[in-house]
């Protein structure tokens, strides 16, 4: 068979080749990212929009987990308080009962357990980035107010509506806990237990009543509050969890992605080397033919 | 001593002629498409006499030109495919770029809208917060908003292209049509007309690369169509194909009234006008559904909730036409007050119940029975495969065009080495031939001499 007299064109179609082969190797290590348009890999591009959205939810749940974690430290310590100075009235009850109090010093514990219920109120009223904490969702104003209207002394102007904040896919938690179940759950009334104590320091009679009723009400509340360490103990453990979530996701964003440098170093190197062989042949080529020797 | 003096003159007059052939073809080493020629040298007829008969001599028959039409018409099927592949290619590499960068572009606008609900359910009576959640959804509409305008933007300039292609097949057809006049004219008089063959060939070369071109030899020479049908060339006459704007300002391409814009598969008109007419418009309808889909789902959960100020939700963005068509060009927010953000699902102000029934829009199968983002990766999937399919046609088809030129140089190229080997041998007939002339010349000196 005849032989293409002119190889030219199929070597140069060679050298573009391997020419457009060494700039897609260069792309990938200088941009770092082997997926940089679709077509570079379809299906990890399409991963890569899912791991996108993911990441992005992974640190978001985190954000959350943080500013709830905020919120629930800020709740709890106020319990606290509130288990303290509770703790303080029923020593000043006990003391009340023993009945060797004057007047004159019952009347003194009368006006304290007032201070103590001022403190309350107060403490009901705890906001956290200016929104109380214990006021269900009626957030922007304080959820207790001092009412001598009402039997208990002070009226709760809070709902019973609970909040949820999602920290994982399908994961939500409850983020508050409102008033009317901690300070005046039915039964449990902290503010006319407290009222209750006072009337009996300030007429006393009725101390035991008083007293149970307190103590009844300290109990509850101090069962109530295990609510908010059980909650952060879950958030603490759904952090450590979406931490190394995050770091999967990231890691499988890197393995569809990334350039893989030692492959895209070896296809540089093949290429260029393919490349030079290329020019070597185009070099070869006898720039000799018949007409030379003809004399 | 005549018939021997005739012969080496004809020997000359053909060796002569044998050598212009092999200068014509050194001459076009390097022409494109050029066929190389080849001297068919006869013997004359012998004259009889008595019971003799001499040989008259050579002359030169015909030139040969050494071409495969069978080859020629694989190259030009191959050249429309190419072409085809390769205004596809084109169109599709800028089409995916809407598409491409996973932290921008619509889904990375979709993910930060919901995120940004997700944030706003921390504080849900935040104002700060509700601005970002009205941000992330004007960014969701942007997003939507330009990938939309840039594949129209680039459906436009497709239509600029295939107006300049017709325009480029206007051109080539009455050339075409030129040569066959010419090329018939030579032929009735047994002329040879191999440069004007090997120029037709390459204007053929070339409109296959616009459009897909059948050719028909005829008797009078050859017709060429469209695969359909069309006539663009027949014989001396040619066609000009026309474009008309029809609705969707578009240009339709007419064969005198007949449209036919759907019947133009291959060449570069044929990529030009599928990716046109059928790949921008389906992902463009994509758009629309995922960007419809979005608005309408959003708007129902939203309307389900109560804004800061207790009132009831109203539309988060201008509901879509009905079937969506233009929604993504369209989605724009509806509101534009932080404070009318339906986060509450009871009317108070602190409550984020409301977020968690447009957060879960999210993984509804909102869009052709997917999940928002199933539905766009998937979109990705598609437009990259595609894209990367057409480039490994195109690669292929490059691939087998090479081979066909390889081909068709073997058999019609032009190679110095044997040019030179015919010049020596036509050279050393030539002189040859010469000398026998001297030789009888010098039989005929004798002869005229005798009587001295």
């Amino acid at each position: 068979m005849r032989v293409n007299p002119n190889p030219m064109p199929d070597l140069l179609a060679a050298l573009n080749r391997t020419r457009q082969d060494t700039e897609d190797a260069l792309l990938e290590l200088s941009s770092g990212r082997r997926v940089n348009q679709p077509s570079d890999d379809p299906a990890a591009a399409a991963i890569l929009v899912q791991n996108h959205d993911q990441i992005t939810f992974t640190a978001r749940y985190l954000q959350s987990l943080a500013s709830i974690q905020g919120e629930f430290q800020t709740a709890d310590s106020a319990l606290n308080s509130v288990i303290l100075v509770m703790q303080r009235a029923l020593t000043l009850g006990v003391e009340g009962a023993n009945g060797t109090l004057s007047d004159n010093d019952r009347a003194a514990v009368a006006a304290e357990l007032q201070g103590i219920q001022d403190q309350l109120v107060s403490l009901g009223n705890t906001t956290f980035q200016g929104r109380a904490l214990f006021a269900g969702t009626l957030t922007s104003s304080p959820p207790f107010v001092k009412d001598n209207t009402v039997p208990s002394g002070v009226r709760y102007l809070g709902n019973d509506a609970v909040n949820s904040v999602q920290i994982g896919d399908g994961y939500q938690i409850p983020v508050n806990k409102p008033g009317s179940q901690l300070f005046v759950a039915p039964g449990h009334d902290i503010f006319q237990a407290m009222t209750g104590l006072t009337q009996a320091m300030q007429s006393d009679s009725g101390f035991t009543a008083a007293l149970s009723s307190l103590r009844d009400a300290f109990d509850y509340t101090s069962g109530q509050r295990v609510f908010y360490g059980n909650t952060l103990n879950q958030t603490e453990s759904q952090s450590i969890y979406l931490g190394s979530a995050k770091l999967q996701l990231s890691q499988q964003e890197n393995t569809l992605a990334a350039a893989d440098v030692s492959a895209a170093a070896s296809r540089l190197v093949n290429s260029q080397n393919a490349t030079n062989a290329t020019l070597a042949a185009i070099g070869r080529i006898s720039q000799l033919n018949l007409f030379d020797f003809l004399k | 001593m005549d018939s021997g003096f005739y012969a080496a003159c004809a020997g000359l007059r053909a060796q002569s002629q044998a050598l212009d052939v092999a200068a014509h073809n050194v001459a076009n080493v390097s022409t494109t498409g050029f066929t190389r020629q080849r001297p068919v040298l006869i013997p004359n007829d012998p004259v009889v006499l008595g019971r003799l008969s001499f040989g008259t001599g050579v002359s030169l028959q015909k030139l040969e030109s050494l071409r495969d039409p069978i080859l020629e018409l694989r190259l030009n099927q191959e050249t429309q495919n190419q072409g085809q592949l390769d205004a596809t290619l084109g169109a599709l590499q800028q089409a995916q770029v809407t598409f491409s960068g996973t932290n921008s572009g619509i889904g990375d606008a979709i993910t930060r809208f919901f995120d940004s609900l997700q944030q706003l359910s921390t504080d849900p009576s935040s104002l700060g917060l509700r601005q970002g959640v009205l941000t992330a959804a004007g960014n969701l509409a942007t997003a939507f908003n330009s990938a939309s305008h840039h594949l129209q933007t680039q459906s436009s300039n497709l239509d600029l292209n295939v107006v300049q292609t017709v325009g480029d097949i206007n051109t080539l057809t009455p050339q075409i049509a030129a040569l066959n006049q010419q090329i018939a004219n030579l032929e009735n008089v047994h002329e040879d007309a191999s440069a004007l063959v090997d120029k037709r060939g390459t204007l053929i070369r070339q409109l296959s690369s616009l459009i897909d071109v059948s050719v028909i030899q005829t008797e009078h020479g050859i017709a060429l169509t469209t695969s359909n049908g069309t006539p663009l060339v027949a014989q001396e006459r040619s066609f000009q194909l026309t474009t008309q704007i029809a609705t969707g300002g578009i240009h339709k391409v007419f064969s005198g009234t007949v449209d036919i814009t759907g019947q133009i598969n291959a060449g570069k008109l044929g990529g030009l006008l599928n990716v046109r007419d059928t790949k921008i418009p389906a992902l463009q309808s994509s758009l629309d559904q995922l960007a419809a889909g979005l608005a309408t789902a959003l708007n129902t959960a939203h309307r389900a909730g109560f804004d800061l100020n207790g009132a009831a939700g109203t539309d988060l963005f201008v509901p879509p036409a009905a079937g969506g068509v233009g929604a993504a060009a369209a989605l724009s927010v509806a509101i534009s007050d932080p404070a009318f953000l339906a986060a509450s699902s009871d009317g108070t102000a602190g409550s984020n119940g409301n977020l968690a029934v447009i957060s879960a829009v999210h993984d509804q199968a909102i869009v052709g029975g997917q999940k928002p983002l199933d539905f766009y990766s998937r979109l990705i999937f598609q437009v990259g495969s595609d894209t990367s399919n057409t480039a490994a046609d195109l690669d292929a088809s490059q691939l087998i065009l090479r081979q066909l030129e390889d081909q068709r140089s073997s058999i019609s190229g032009v190679s110095l080495d044997e040019e030179a080997a015919n010049l020596v041998r036509y050279q050393s007939a030539y002189q040859a031939a010469a000398r026998v002339v001297s030789t009888v010349n010098s039989l005929l000196d004798t002869v005229v001499n005798l009587g001295r």
